[in-house]
């Protein structure tokens, strides 16, 4: 599967639209990397409890993405974006969306 | 994973590269709730997977991190700062509630907050046996950035 933030497949040509596709994941982190994170906002630097929690959500909503271009027969998936939200406080949400498309055979 | 895999060990990798076709996609995914050690298997699979689309250098801290993580000081008092206070909360949550379970409340006072307690504990314990259940098949725990 191919996937691109980009509305075109360089050298392929798009020949059917199957609509737009997305995945999203919200994950949460245990008590106790909540407690670290929250000393480390004390003292400054990266908080590593959740830039991990971040990305195991973008890859979650990624993965749901992909499995739904896939459901559909989708050779790659163009325009993706991410976009997040906090649903619940310590919580990540991601989302990510994109349009799934047919690709011709061969080079265009 | 020892020796030549298996035939079903094959279908799984099919399966997690996505490189079955429908209908044979179709009879793994009816195996798979009948037999969690093939699911455990596309689990591992799909973790390295995710795992392997990282292929962005360390950064100059990694080194400082992992020595910091092996350092039995900072381990230790971590670990130890971690457990007095959760022992500390969990304790103190315990002698309040059964203090004011003491007191001077009404029957369904008590009744109450007994309700909530229970309710709150029985929570925890269903959402903590969940997720030890689920832990094995979330191919996500192992990313850092």
């Amino acid at each position: 599967m191919i996937v691109l933030t980009t509305p075109d497949v360089p050298g392929r040509k798009i020949v059917e639209v199957l609509g737009i596709v997305r995945g999203n994941a919200v994950r949460g982190a245990h008590l106790g990397r909540d407690i670290s994170a929250f000393f480390k906002n004390l003292v400054g630097g990266e908080i590593e409890e959740y830039t991990k929690l971040l990305a195991e959500s973008r890859e979650q909503s990624l993965d749901r993405m992909v499995a739904e271009a896939q459901a559909k027969g989708a050779d790659a998936i163009v325009n993706v974006r991410f976009a997040t939200s906090e649903v619940t406080a310590g919580a990540a949400e991601f989302l990510a969306y994109g349009t799934a498309v047919k690709l011709a055979a061969g080079t265009a | 994973m020892n020796g030549e895999p298996t035939e079903e060990q094959l279908n799984a990798m099919a399966y997690a590269d996505g490189e079955l076709d429908d209908a044979a996609r179709r009879e793994f995914e009816a195996l798979l709730p009948r037999r969690p050690d093939l699911a455990r298997e596309v689990a591992q699979l799909r973790r390295l997977q995710v795992l392997a689309r990282h292929v962005a250098g360390p950064e100059p801290m990694d080194t400082e991190w992992a020595r910091l993580a092996a350092d039995p000081l900072h381990r230790g008092g971590r670990g130890l700062g971690l457990g007095l206070l959760l022992a500390g909360g969990t304790g103190g949550t315990v002698w309040a509630a059964i203090e004011i379970l003491r007191g001077e409340l009404p029957i369904w006072g008590k009744a109450g907050l007994g309700a909530l307690l229970l309710g709150s504990f029985l929570l925890l314990v269903t959402t903590i046996r969940a997720r030890a259940r689920t832990l094995p098949f979330d191919p996500y725990t192992e990313i850092q950035r």
